[in-house]
């Protein structure tokens, strides 16, 4: 018992305690020769390069030679390869290796005040070697992992390990490499800011400037600290100078090819230098990324298979789920052939022993094998730094091999060993003595003759046994291959002996000598020699059918997507319209529109057309600006940023995301403009983002160039209801804190401006949210509050008129009408609903009258959605407001002309004039009938939505449903 | 002639209308001087509409196009009613003494506007849970009658007849059984006077089947219901029939007497396929009268629902799918398909009670989407009534029925139509509502304002 305990003790403690080479020897020297050597082998010494029947030699840790006319040292032990491939062990260039079980709580030091900032965790400080995942790793022939620490947003510093023996001290192969940052939030730090993507990524711009605020600001204090206030110290944000600098890598893991092109857009802006980690949907932006070299890490997480089992399953699902399962194994195959170079990762796999499953799969689908190892090898050592000592099996390098019984990419091979700084470790071991094949047995007193066949994986073994021509199949069959020892059952009855017979046997070569034992019989010795020999496993090629389906590439990758963004003639001329212009023209009857190269060019009667333009007959139809939505939520990873009442600093651009089948719809509607609005969970909540419908472009190119910025307001019981221990929780708090902040951001303003005119002492700290403050109170953030009660909307107005500000419009405004006098004269326009009603109390009051009655009363006034589906089909929205009594071209105003102006882009947008976009609608009818629906909208002068195409696509989206739903149920 | 079928017409009259500007400018400053005239009379009370006495003496509407629903589209026609009830339709009419003659010349009539499925009454303000009487406690609550429950002060009520919805059918909601609808008429003192039908409909919940096991459980739970409840019948019938003395009294399965006796149908709340499908067999188990409410996936099983003859009350075609590859217009078109294939449907709303003045726009977006806009407009009148059991009462103008109609300036369904006036059983109804009350009063703000300057 005392033995045993000690054993275990020793067993855990000892890798532990055994820390590099500084510890003294506690009791004897252990020096196991160190010296191997690998012969008859077929070596690939690196990508492309294979060496047959060939040796290397390892010594102490490190290759010492390896070549076709090598002679094994006279102290190396010897291992025949025979029908062995060795190649370069695997360097996993993402990974959670010693990171399964991360420390979360940081409560001691200078650590930051936000703690998802752990940007001076070290992961070889951290590393946890129990458990740490190296094991599982080395079953899929890795030897060395980039071990990254796992939470936060800056979540600490990586470090590149060796997945071998020893003390984390003996695996640190280079410290420091990299700083990993997420964009999302880790929620094992509760619920504060930042709680949103928006949130993360302000929050991510704002550490970077305060990294590099802080070495200045500790730079200057330390050259003459004389009289000077000593700024902080943060140990979070003195890691991040390498960083900031540019000179250490900032690895960006992303769950989307949207994150991966924000992570590259932060880099841009501040110079740094970006890895990524990808996600799998790299396909999906090959254009973005081949114009870039970027150290790239692909995942081979590829997606379950959707649930079609029964067809009412089928219904739900939707092409883009479905075409996500079918070309996540092409995406290596589809990088490599858009000569986009990239590592592989286990990372991201929920099980990481299904990787080289996986990776065979990927190589079925046209991923090159010579591609596939060098993403596993020299590419990672070269982004790791690492090249020196890794990735190849050279002269020089670690002894890190894989040992496989044949082409680990094309066929099922079996990796046996790895070895690791010349530390052998086993992974799958074959059978020493093998005792499939034929045998015949005889008994000790050679009574009995008996044939045994025994065939099957060693690890299920089956067979037959053969006595008097009557032929038994074996009931249990096994091996112990370190004992030697096989052993069988088979029923007796058909062969005349009671009950069962139990057979067991020591293998010695081609002879078993057994032992038997049965039920009414002695026991019984008998000798057993080898007749046939066990059959070769077959290394087997994948069981992967070659895909028939090639499945075209769309943007979005969903439904409706567009395979290239639609072609802009260079003049577009429409005839014979009732063309709304909404401009000073009004409404022109058998009218024309001419388009040039996406910008109007003439409205009129009997307008030429020069020579190649597109004419489209209009007799009979409507033409109207594109619908123009001034506020929609639709089309963004998230909406809130909750963590704080004041969060001007955080932009609905930097979470734009294309796959998003409402914009399709909204361009079906007739929409073609949209103001992407925060949440209202802020008194000053974040910028907004205007954007045009370019359905089938990239998320970027929504936006409306020179557009001005705008910011979310928000007021009464939304602002209240966030969290029990947020201020505010009145309306009367809500004044106060925006109030407050004003005169911060003035305050701030003077530090900046004093420190600009004398330059003297520790430069202020670039505070985002104050910069956008003081935007706001320079008028040149546009505010866009969102209201209800005419109380709050008064207080508003005359906060702003406190601070010489002017609120652009007021949002949702259900009693805006009870203060029209008043927002007329403070200049600010309205932007309302329709009809909405009553769904909270302070939404009681509203009335369909009340853009009219802002209109009547001088207040520019717009409708909005504020819904993704009345977003398509804002044009009865305005026309609800003609039974609320407006005129027809005054409703119309309410959805195009009016919201561009309240949105400050009427130079743009929102009437068909002369110099501005050439965004329209043709409806089949007046625009504003029940009886209508929008047959074309053009964007830019490009078409984006038409009826007769739509029906066409509808047809293209269900074969191509059905046709995948097919090949799932196949597969 | 009403020009709603032909799309051209309304366009130009459209047309005519925006540019007849000086016109405009007229309607706009008799607009502002009616608000005047108004605010000086009515300011400053806000406050309900009050409900109109009884019709007293015989009136008589002539001149204007009549849409009967049973009896085609009748111009220059007059109507007469009595008692609150339709006594004759069509032309040529000889009028009792004492008949109160209006003059409707240019104008259109119709049968008042039926929401099918709605919260009126029982829903004031959304996010205030002591204003909402629609979800009681447990499952099964067969016995819950909305009627009892109906706030005739309720604001929405006002709103919902300024846009043509004379009569809502409310409806509980929540649990599995959630109770039975009854059909209301807006307009009186008190809910009894309101009442046109109790109980028109046993509103079933379909569960869900996104979890097997648990969608057998609850359709067990279903069926157990009905088991005890025929049960219960059996029993009560027994006593009547003198073969056992004494029941003790269960108001649940009370309740339910006449849904399985067939008087009562089984309104299924059901938009999957799967649940369509699977009511459709339960209702057929059960021998009872099986109406579709919400039946977003109906096209899918349009065969089965025809071949029994289920009529379904569509919720909400002014929606978008709700899977990424269905058409943009799967819903805005789904009542067109319905009727191609046979199916019997009303078309309601998505039941708030704010909102039920939307109800002619749902309707008007099928008919831009593909359907006879006379089905669409027999889609929130006639068919209901029908659907719903009370077609003796309402839904079309013919002799017999309630004097419950409209008088407008066009099509309902058309977003620039006004209602104008519109009487229920022949009361003649306070058009306003708290939305115009709100406008007026502030009007009047906007006005003083102007003053000062």
């Amino acid at each position: 018992m005392k033995k045993l305990t000690l054993f275990v003790w020793l067993m855990v403690i000892l890798p532990v305690a055994a820390c590099g080479q500084t510890e003294p020897v506690q009791g004897l020297h252990e020096s196991a020769p160190d010296v191997h050597a690998f012969t008859n082998a077929t070596i690939v010494v690196a990508p492309g390069e294979v060496l047959e029947n060939a040796t290397l030699v390892i010594r102490g840790g490190v290759i010492e030679n390896a070549g076709t006319n090598t002679e094994p040292p006279a102290d190396a032990r010897i291992w025949d390869m025979e029908g062995k491939t060795l190649y370069p062990g695997f360097i996993d260039a993402h990974s959670d290796a010693g990171m399964k079980d991360p420390r979360v709580e940081l409560d001691r030091g200078d650590i930051s005040w936000n703690p998802q900032l752990r940007a001076q965790l070290k992961a070889n400080s951290e590393y946890d070697p129990e458990d740490d995942g190296s094991e599982q790793l080395r079953t899929q022939g890795f030897t060395t992992a980039l071990s990254v620490p796992p939470l936060g947003i800056f979540r600490g510093q990586a470090a590149v390990m060796s997945l071998g023996n020893g003390s984390v001290s003996d695996r640190v192969i280079r410290p420091e490499i990299a700083q990993s940052v997420s964009l999302r939030r880790s929620p094992e730090f509760g619920f504060s800011y930042p709680t949103s993507p928006i949130g993360a990524i302000a929050f991510i711009r704002q550490t970077l400037h305060d990294a590099d605020w802080y070495e200045r600001a500790h730079s200057v204090y330390q050259s003459n600290p004389e009289g000077l206030k000593r700024p902080e110290s943060n140990a979070a944000l003195n890691a991040l100078e390498e960083a900031v600098r540019g000179r250490q890598p900032v690895l960006f893991e992303v769950i989307s090819e949207e994150e991966m092109m924000r992570s590259l857009r932060i880099a841009d802006e501040f110079s740094i230098t970006p890895w990524l980690r990808g996600s799998g949907h790299e396909y999906r932006i090959l254009d973005v990324l081949s114009d870039r070299n970027l150290p790239l890490i692909v995942p081979l997480n590829f997606p379950d298979k959707p649930e079609v089992d029964s067809p009412e399953d089928a219904l739900n699902q939707n092409l883009s789920i479905l075409r996500h399962w079918y070309l996540a194994p092409e995406n290596p195959a589809r990088l490599a052939a858009a000569g986009i170079a990239f590592s592989l990762t286990a990372d991201g796999l929920d099980n990481p022993s299904r990787f080289l499953l996986n990776l065979r799969k990927a190589v079925k689908l046209g991923l090159d094998p010579v591609t596939a190892l060098a993403a596993l090898t020299v590419n990672p050592a070269g982004m790791l730094g690492i090249s020196d000592t890794h990735g190849t099996l050279e002269r020089g390098k670690a002894a890190n091999i894989i040992v496989a019984d044949g082409d680990l990419f094309e066929t099922d091979a079996k990796i046996l060993d790895v070895w690791v700084d010349g530390d052998r470790f086993r992974v799958h071991e074959p059978l020493t003595n093998d005792p499939r094949g034929e045998w015949r047995m005889v008994s000790a007193d050679r009574t009995v003759e008996a044939t045994l066949v025994v065939k099957g994986q060693p690890e299920r073994l089956e067979g037959t046994i053969t006595i008097n021509n009557q032929e038994v199949d074996l009931s249990s069959a096994s091996v112990r291959d370190q004992a030697r020892r096989f052993r069988a059952d088979f029923p007796g009855e058909q062969l005349d002996i009671n009950g069962l017979v139990r057979i067991t046997a020591s293998i010695s070569g081609d002879e078993l000598y057994g032992w038997a034992e049965a039920s009414g019989m002695d026991r019984m010795e008998w000798y057993g020699e080898r007749t046939a020999p066990a059959e070769a496993d077959e290394r087997e090629h994948p069981d992967i059918t070659p895909r028939e389906v090639q499945l075209t590439d769309i943007r979005p990758a969903m439904e409706y997507g567009r395979e290239a963004p639609p072609e802009q003639p260079d003049h577009i001329l429409v005839r014979n319209a009732t063309i709304w212009t909404m401009g000073p023209d009004g409404i022109l009857e058998d009218a024309d529109l001419l388009v040039t190269r996406g910008e109007v060019v003439e409205v009129g009667h009997n307008v030429q057309a020069p020579a190649g333009t597109v004419e489209i007959d209009a007799h009979g139809k409507h033409v109207t600006p594109g619908l123009v939505d001034a506020h929609l939520h639709s089309g963004v990873d998230g909406v809130n940023e909750i963590g704080g009442a004041i969060v001007p600093e955080v932009r609905m651009g930097d979470v734009l995301n294309i796959n998003n089948i409402w914009m399709y719809r909204q361009l079906a509607g007739g929409l073609t403009t949209a103001h992407v609005m925060h949440g209202s969970a802020n008194p000053i909540g974040g910028q907004n983002q205007h954007l045009k419908m370019r359905w089938g472009h990239l998320s970027n190119d929504l936006k409306i160039e020179g557009a001005p910025r705008t910011v979310k307001f928000a007021l009464g019981e939304n602002v209240k209801r966030v969290g029990t221990d947020r201020y505010p929780e009145t309306r009367m708090g809500t004044q106060q804190i925006m109030a407050d902040h004003f005169r911060a951001a003035r305050d701030y303003q003077t530090r900046w401006n004093e420190w600009e005119q004398y330059g003297q002492g520790i430069p202020p700290r670039k505070d985002l949210r104050m910069e956008a403050l003081v935007d706001i109170l320079e008028g040149d953030i546009l505010i866009q509050a969102h209201s209800y009660r005419q109380d709050e909307i008064l207080m508003l107005t005359r906060l702003a008129e406190e601070f010489d500000m002017q609120i652009k419009a007021f949002h949702h405004g259900v009693e805006a009408y009870k203060v029209a006098p008043e927002l007329a004269e403070h200049g600010a326009g309205a932007v309302v609903w329709s009809d909405w009603s009553s769904f909270k109390i302070e939404a009681y009051d509203a009335t369909l009258y009340n853009a009219r009655l802002l209109s009547e009363a001088g207040v520019l006034t717009s409708l909005h959605s504020d819904n993704s589906q009345i977003a398509s089909r804002m044009n009865w929205e305005a026309a609800k407001m003609v039974r609320a009594g407006m005129d027809k071209e005054d409703a119309l105003a309410l959805v195009t002309i009016n919201t561009a102006k309240l949105l400050g882009i009427d130079d743009q947008v929102g009437s068909l004039e002369p110099g501005k976009d050439a965004d329209f609608v043709i409806w089949n009818g007046d625009p504003l009938s029940t009886l209508t629906k929008a047959e074309q909208t053009w964007v830019d002068g490009r078409k984006y939505f038409d009826l007769e195409d739509d029906r066409e696509l509808r047809n293209a989206v269900e074969q191509e449903r059905s046709q995948l739903i097919q090949i799932i149920l196949e597969d | 002639m009403m020009n709603f079928t032909n799309e051209s017409n309304i366009g130009r009259s459209g047309l005519e209308r925006i540019n007849s500007g000086c016109k405009q400018l007229g309607n706009a400053l008799l607009v502002t001087a009616l608000a005047l005239l108004l605010s000086i009379l009515a300011l400053p009370a806000l406050h309900g509409q009050v409900p109109a006495p009884s019709q007293t003496d015989p009136v008589a509407l002539t001149g204007g196009t009549i849409y009967t629903l049973t009896d085609g589209v009748i111009e220059d026609g007059t109507i007469l009613f009595e008692d609150g009830k339709i006594t004759a339709v069509g032309t040529g009419i000889d009028l009792p003494s004492g008949t109160k003659q209006v003059d409707v010349s240019g104008k259109y009539i119709y049968p008042g506007l039926i929401d099918s499925y709605s919260q009126m009454g029982l829903y004031e303000i959304g996010a205030v849970d002591m204003t909402l009487d629609i979800n009681e406690q447990a499952r099964i609550n067969p016995n819950v009658r909305p009627e009892v429950a109906f706030n005739p002060e309720s604001r929405h009520i006002g709103i919902a007849r300024s846009g043509g919805v004379l009569i809502t059918v409310t409806s509980p909601g929540g649990g599995l059984i959630s109770g039975q609808s009854s059909a209301m008429m807006l307009d009186g003192w008190t809910w009894e006077e309101m009442l046109l039908k109790p109980g028109t409909g046993l509103i079933v919940n379909w569960p869900s089947p996104g979890d097997e096991d648990n969608y057998e459980d609850e359709l067990r739970e279903l069926r157990d219901a009905f088991a005890d409840a025929r049960a219960y019948r059996k029993a009560f019938r027994a006593v009547k029939e003198g073969e056992i003395r004494h029941l003790d009294y269960d108001a649940r399965w009370n309740a339910m007497i006449p849904v399985l006796d067939g008087d009562v149908p089984v309104v299924v709340n059901a938009n999957l396929l799967r649940q369509i499908q699977d009511a459709i067999t339960w209702s057929e188990e059960e021998d009872v009268k099986l109406v579709i409410l919400g039946g977003r996936d109906a096209p899918y099983v349009s065969n089965h629902l025809a071949s029994k003859d289920i009529p379904v009350i569509v919720t909400t075609v002014l929606a978008s799918p709700t899977r990424a590859w269905e058409s943009y217009d799967s819903r805005y078109n789904l009542p067109a398909r319905l009727h191609e294939s046979g199916i019997r449907f009303a078309i309601a709303g998505a039941a708030s009670a704010p909102y039920a003045n939307r109800l002619p726009y749902e309707a008007g977006a099928a008919a831009a989407y593909g359907l006879d806009p006379a089905e669409a407009l027999r889609a929130i009148t006639l068919s209901p009534a029908e659907i719903l059991g009370f077609s003796d009462r309402a839904g079309s103008l013919e002799v017999g029925k309630d004097a419950t109609l409209l008088i407008t300036d066009g099509n309902p369904m058309e977003y620039s139509t006004q209602i104008e006036q519109a009487y229920i059983e022949g009361r003649k109804i306070d058009m306003s509502d708290m939305h115009r009350q709100f406008y007026e009063k502030y009007r009047e703000k906007v006005r003083q304002a102007e003053t000062r300057r």
